[in-house]
């Protein structure tokens, strides 16, 4: 460790908002929600001329909320620190999804990490503890090279804690190789889409089973702690940590695509939640920091 | 430091008929909001008004009082504002057999 790395781990020690966290040198971006939305949008589908051209499976979703986690049991519940955390709600149908994503570019194609604290939780709608109505909770990057840096593909590197399907208590994380073909959309040839998040072609992370903490009634939570190192050099995934767990990534894999025609050096972020019953889904992030060296 | 304003689509290209409502929108650092509802097609039948209901937890709701016109042709804007109504809040109508109406409905917040 050299002098500067030393004293910048120091400063980031005695400073309550990053001590949290283990941020490489550069940090991107620290998102609080206690100072609104940070760049939290919601992931809407492509379209031209009309709005029913967008898949299904991006029509669902809406916009976060900044939310103070309230249960009708307890009141409100508060953030890591602070009182707002940034929710993803989805509708109350088995299978839905809800997305909320953060469009960047990058300046160097080398390692991020990104970090998290995260929780997740039903709609409190029974008096029962519900831990398998949600399907799952997950993060996923959408990334492409530099536009002078080719031959190269677009990314999009994917993990999910499959915490409940069909009602069977899973809890293991799963990523994916495969999305849904690609579709031209509309007649100008500048547009098209495909549905990533699709329910199939998720594969199990080896050594990928995971207790996670749940509490005792549907309202209480505890947050959890999540990193993911990405090289954007060798677009492959170095390291993945959640909680006490540090899981081995050789088995991982990305989404690889062709590259497109106008999204070089995109680095996209994006957080969802999926409901396995005719019940919202609930994800909640405080804080997300995404951090690089360069 | 500015203080937060977000606008938020809470419903895009949703078809309404029956009784029909956004999804619950937490909205509790917001003094006040502007609601508005665009016409995304040509409506069918008679429109009822749309109503604000806020609510304590985002599953039982009350009626604000609130109540506005929903937008009568297509591309046609009407709204609604709000100031004081908690937490949680959401945009219901309840239309009548043959109605419907396809919405883009947006809320604007401020704190």
């Amino acid at each position: 460790m050299t002098d500067i790395d030393a004293l910048r781990r120091a400063i980031r020690e005695a400073d309550p908002q990053l001590s949290r966290f283990d941020p490489l040198p550069r940090i991107i971006c620290l998102d609080d929600f206690d100072r609104g939305m940070c760049g939290w949008t919601q992931l809407v589908g492509n379209y031209e001329e009309t709005l029913d051209a967008m898949l299904p499976g991006y029509a669902q979703h809406s916009h976060a909320m900044l939310s103070t986690l309230p249960n009708w049991d307890f009141g409100s519940h508060g953030g890591v620190d602070g009182s707002y955390a940034l929710k993803i709600a989805t509708r109350p149908k088995k299978g839905a999804q809800n997305v909320a994503i953060k469009r960047l570019t990058f300046r160097k194609p080398g390692p991020i990490r990104l970090e998290a604290y995260f929780t997740f939780k039903p709609e409190a709608t029974d008096l029962q503890l519900s831990e398998t109505d949600i399907r799952s909770f997950g993060f996923l990057y959408d990334l492409q090279i530099g536009d002078t840096s080719g031959p190269g593909d677009r990314v999009m590197p994917h993990l999910r804690f499959l915490n409940a399907e069909d009602g069977q208590h899973l809890q293991k994380w799963q990523f994916k190789r495969r999305t849904t073909p690609i579709k031209p959309i509309g007649h100008a040839g500048k547009t098209i889409t495909h549905y990533h998040l699709a329910p199939d072609d998720w594969e199990d992370l080896p050594g990928g089973e995971q207790r996670l903490c749940y509490n005792e009634i549907p309202t209480k939570v505890n947050w959890h702690y999540l990193r993911f190192d990405f090289d954007l050099g060798a677009m492959q995934a170095t390291r993945f940590q959640v909680n006490d767990r540090v899981f081995a990534m050789d088995g991982f894999d990305c989404i690889r695509i062709p590259a497109m025609k106008n999204l070089w050096c995109m680095l996209n972020l994006a957080f969802f939640a999926e409901t396995d019953t005719d019940k919202r889904a609930f994800a909640y992030l405080d804080s997300v920091c995404l951090s690089g060296e360069f | 430091m500015l203080p937060e304003n977000l606008t938020a689509v809470v419903a895009r290209n949703e078809s309404w008929i029956g009784e029909a409502a956004t999804e619950p929108y937490e909205a509790g650092w917001a003094k006040e909001a502007i609601v508005f509802v665009r016409a995304l097609k040509q409506p069918k039948g008679p429109l009822p008004k749309a109503r604000v209901e806020i609510s304590a937890d985002g599953m039982h709701w009350c009626h604000e009082g609130s109540e506005f016109a929903l937008p009568a042709s297509k591309d046609a804007v009407t709204f609604q504002r709000l100031a004081h109504f908690g937490n949680f809040v959401r945009v219901a109508a309840t239309l009548p057999d043959g109605a419907e109406i396809t919405l883009l409905v947006t809320l604007h917040l401020k704190a």
